[in-house]
């Protein structure tokens, strides 16, 4: 028998919240790849955090059997998270597959994300098979949706499986589907060894493990590997599949999709994107791997605890190897001593991080407020290009500075354009198109700067909207723009965590705001504390924090000095979440805290 | 041996205050009995026994509420279980309402030298607000029924931060309890606890009370106002005539061993490896039950509590004895900014806050702890 042509490799993309978890759950149910009783709800989303949130992050891939026409297929399935953020591993898991299931929602139809991934699968040549999901729900158009797909996205739906993940409603129809329609993967097992590592992570017995794709060729235990790209050889100890767990088997070979483990110590040479050969025998030409992504929003990541920047340094190694798109670098701060400017893929990839190092690692950090690329033309026509507010050269070396902007579509029922152009308008978009795209939704798209967007711009957009927008956005390149640096001074002194590059139209309002937030959320000092925003020696807010006059503990009672103690040890412990600058205490929590200005306030 | 000092508490109250966070109980009473009864036997079953005992604090709750034998039962049982010394002080705390001539007299024959009274303010419609069941004029009487019977060490609690306090009207209350002859004031700030019905009060009106600020600045005239009078604040919420001080209170403060009977009182038992406080249960079943938690103290303990409450007394800690328990002040970069800005003092070897930042005492003994623990 052909195996070759008995191999299906797929992902599932979708808008999130359209069913892509639940769909590759009934999958796996459905063909018996993991008996009911061991199935959990959501089961590729492993990490605690996905289940919590209800999204997909890491890329899971699943080896399913499937017997059609009497004949039994492989099918592997590759889960895809769903979130704008993580449209780069989205890519990377369709460059390991043929054919691609676009997920729609029966009710809510085509989303900013559907069309946005619908082109990824259509630039990578994959089949696509539109399935319509929730079709259980009273507000389902089906017939809709897939006229939908065909105006909007150009691909034919009429054959689209009308499914209901939750109920498991044909379900083996999409199965079916899947073998009617995605092509067998090509490949020669003769070749020489040729696989791509599409993910990875790290096991603590087994060292770093390679996601693959083998594309020719094929490899087993014992095999002396070569990672192409950083040229470092291997003993392969292990491979296997995901059934969804790893289970290991004799060989890997052309058209699998599986996890080869070789001892590999060091996290950073298991490069994302590079191809793995045998070192005697090496393919002769590398596969294209992906391009180096770029991170779009920055931060400065601090331990609470000075003496634990080495616990955080290993926290950010560790998560490295999971996640390809994070990069760090160390950084100083006067105000918060040693961490690292982190780079990420956007604001949902930095929570994420961050609530990761906080509960995987045990490390209470501080992050700075999120910040954007710019590239800073000097007068001596020397060009910057800073992530950090405080590396801003003064205003009289700056020619002119360019900020990151984005093309950004955002789909909406016709009642909120209104409201969609105001906020747009609002952030400083260019307005650049609005199309009608059915009674029910309309496309608008906008040229908007990356550092607006990285503000407030998802929730305000939502409450604008009442949660039915939805948006997507691409990088486009660079914009010339008056921007100017924020300074927040306390008690005279300036504070580098808390400085800020904003647009100098709203520096005014701005520093207004983050001065009454800093008062609020500053607990008074024995003297009184006087917060000012400058631009330069020009201060532009002014906001007094008075002294504080009580902080007495209770009468103790009969002798209750116990009490007494632990409510002083618990303020002590308070004490360690705060930072001095010069002589003013600050809450951790302020450095964050000036993200979240409401701008509707 | 040193000597002991003996606290009983007496859990019953006619009434709960809105603000009482205190293991007490109003409706009680047919539980006194029983209660009373096992007093008395963990008093006699003390494996302190024997031991001189220089102060006596029956506290509660209400002990003047109770039918008097009860607390001369309580007294007797202590002098026939341990060696009362002869110029002993012993508190009794009373309610204004809650005693007559006869109660009065009774504490007076057993023993009893010192009353504190639950007087709060002299503002009845404040009294009122707060549950109190006194008003000015019972409160007075009861003072000079006290002075009449021969007692000449009298406390007055006052509270500051109540409804509808101002200046004028605290002070005027303090001016009024010296010229009845209180020898001790006890001013504390209200504490509005989660839980009470107080805190449901101001959860829907913060107005109920003055402010914070409001309340620091009214005290601050009053510990100026009564210092003026020869009251010394040998505590930072405790005023006294020279030589009234409480030597019962003093014992928490300098770290001296009592022992505490009744529900929820606490001892400090010093011994030769480790010191230990221990507290009887809040709730009856468990008391009965002789339910204790052990609370040993190790050094960073007694380090923390001989800053905390060494600097909420006159006499500051002894830097000497930080030295002692592996902790040297003088090292904690905060110290050294504390003296140049005049918060805190030394006076010889001892440390003391200067009294214009009592009011902020909590955060500057948070802020002299060890760094590190």
């Amino acid at each position: 028998m052909d195996k070759l042509s008995h191999i299906r490799n797929f992902c599932i993309v979708a808008h999130i919240d359209h069913g892509k978890s639940t769909l590759a759950d009934r999958l796996i149910e459905n063909t018996g790849t993991l008996a009911k009783r061991d199935m959990q709800a959501q089961l590729l989303d492993s990490m605690e955090l996905e289940r919590e949130k209800g999204i997909t992050i890491k890329l899971t891939p699943t080896r399913m059997k499937y017997t059609y026409g009497g004949e039994e297929y492989i099918l592997n399935l590759i889960d895809t998270p769903g979130h704008v953020d993580f449209t780069y591993e989205v890519s990377r898991s369709l460059l390991a597959c043929e054919g691609a299931i676009l997920i729609v929602d029966a009710s809510q139809g085509v989303e900013a994300q559907t069309l946005a991934n619908a082109y990824l699968a259509i630039d990578n040549n994959l089949e696509i098979l539109p399935v319509i999901n929730k079709i259980d729900l009273p507000s389902a158009r089906p017939d809709e949706v897939k006229s939908e797909i065909e105006d909007v996205i150009g691909i034919p739906a009429g054959h689209a499986p009308c499914i209901s993940a939750k109920d498991g409603t044909n379900i083996d129809h999409v199965l079916e589907m899947i073998v009617k329609e995605f092509p067998a993967p090509k490949g020669d097992v003769h070749e020489k060894l040729k696989c791509l590592i599409f993910d990875s992570f790290y096991d603590n017995f087994k060292g770093a493990i390679c996601f693959v794709r083998v594309f020719d060729g094929s490899v087993k235990p014992g095999d002396k590997i070569l990672m192409m790209q950083t040229g470092k050889t291997y003993d392969v100890t292990e491979v296997g599949y995901f059934v969804p767990n790893m289970q290991s088997c004799g060989k890997l070979s052309a058209g699998d999709v599986g996890y080869i483990a070789g001892s590999i110590k060091t996290i950073s040479d298991v490069s994302v994107g590079d191809t793995i050969t045998h070192a005697a025998n090496p393919c002769n030409e590398a596969l294209p791997g992906y391009k180096k992504v770029q991170p779009v929003v920055y931060c400065g990541v601090f331990p609470v605890d000075g003496a634990k920047y080495n616990e955080l340094k290993d926290a950010l190694e560790k998560l490295k190897l999971n996640d390809a798109s994070l990069e760090y670098q160390p950084e100083s701060s006067e105000a918060l001593g040693f961490g690292f400017r982190c780079g990420f893929l956007g604001l949902l990839h930095l929570e994420i991080i961050t609530e990761r190092i906080e509960r995987e690692f045990n490390l209470d950090i501080i992050t700075t407020a999120p910040s954007v690329y710019y590239k800073v033309h000097k007068t001596n026509g020397q060009v910057l290009e800073i992530s950090n507010p405080s590396d801003l050269p003064s205003t009289v070396e700056i020619d002119y500075i360019e900020e990151p902007v984005v093309k950004a579509n955002i789909f909406a029922p016709p009642d909120y354009v209104g409201a969609v152009m105001e906020l747009c308008q609002n952030k400083r978009g260019e307005y650049k198109n609005l199309t009608y795209l059915d009674k029910s939704r309309v496309r608008i798209d906008y040229i908007l700067p990356l550092g607006e967007i990285v503000y407030d711009f998802f929730d305000s957009l939502k409450s604008r909207t009442k949660g039915y927008a939805s948006f997507d956005y691409s990088m486009d390149g660079f914009s010339r723009s008056d921007l100017v640096r924020v300074d927040i001074l306390l008690n005279g002194e300036k504070c580098d965590a808390l400085s800020l590059i904003v647009h100098k139209d709203k520096a005014y309002s701005r520093g207004r705001e983050i001065a009454e937030k800093l008062k609020k959320i500053i607990p008074r000092q024995l003297f009184e504390v006087p917060i000012q925003a400058a631009i330069g020696n020009k201060i532009i807010a002014r906001e007094t924090i008075s002294a504080m006059r009580k902080d007495v503990l209770a009468k103790c009672y009969g002798g209750d000095i116990t009490r007494k103690r632990k409510l002083l040890e618990k303020q002590k412990e308070g004490k360690k979440r705060m930072r001095r600058i010069g002589s003013v205490e600050i809450p951790s929590e302020a450095f964050m805290s000036i993200l979240k200005l409401d701008d509707d306030e | 041996m040193s000597k002991l000092g003996i606290y009983v508490h007496i859990p019953f109250c006619e009434s709960k205050c809105l603000y009482c966070d205190f293991a007490s109980f109003s409706g009680a009473e047919n539980k006194q009995e029983q209660y009373f009864q096992f007093l008395l036997n963990e008093i006699k079953g003390s494996q302190y026994k024997g031991r001189e005992v220089d102060t006596i604090f029956i506290g509660g709750g209400t002990p003047s509420c109770v039918k008097p034998d009860y607390i001369e039962s309580v007294l007797r049982t202590i002098k026939e279980t341990f060696v009362l010394l002869d110029d002993a002080e012993i508190t009794i705390e009373c309610n204004p309402n809650s005693v007559d001539e006869r109660k009065l007299s009774l504490y007076k024959t057993c023993g009893i030298n010192r009353i504190s009274f639950g007087v709060q303010s002299l503002q009845d419609e404040t009294l009122k607000k707060i549950g109190r069941l006194h008003n000015r004029d019972m409160a007075l009487g009861a003072i000079a029924l006290a002075r009449r019977l021969g007692f000449n060490n009298i406390n007055a609690d006052l509270m500051l931060g109540l409804p509808n306090a101002t200046e004028e009207k605290v002070l005027s209350d303090a001016e009024i309890l010296i010229g009845y002859g209180v020898t001790h004031i006890s001013a504390y700030m209200l504490q509005v606890e989660q839980g009470t019905p107080l805190f449901e009060l101001i959860r829907k009106d913060p107005e109920f009370v003055p402010s914070d600020d409001e309340s620091v600045i009214i005290y601050e005239k009053l510990a100026n106002f009564l210092e003026k009078n020869g009251f010394l604040r040998y505590e930072i919420s405790n005023f006294a005539k020279t030589g009234y001080e409480c030597k019962h209170n003093l014992k928490y403060w300098s770290g001296e061993d009592y022992i505490g009977f009744g529900l929820a009182a606490h001892s400090l038992i010093r011994g030769k490896k480790v010191d230990q406080r221990i507290a009887n249960s809040k709730n009856f079943e468990e008391y009965f039950a002789e339910k204790k938690t052990i609370d040993k103290l190790y050094v960073t303990d007694k380090i923390v509590e001989k800053i905390m409450l060494g600097l909420r007394c006159k006499l500051g800690f002894s830097q000497r004895e930080l030295e002692s328990l592996g902790y040297v002040v003088k090292r904690n970069r905060n110290f050294k900014k504390f003296l140049e800005q005049g918060i805190i003092f030394e006076d010889g070897d001892r440390v003391k806050i200067n009294p214009k930042y009592y009011g902020v005492s909590n955060y500057i003994i948070v802020n002299l702890l060890p760094e590190d623990f």
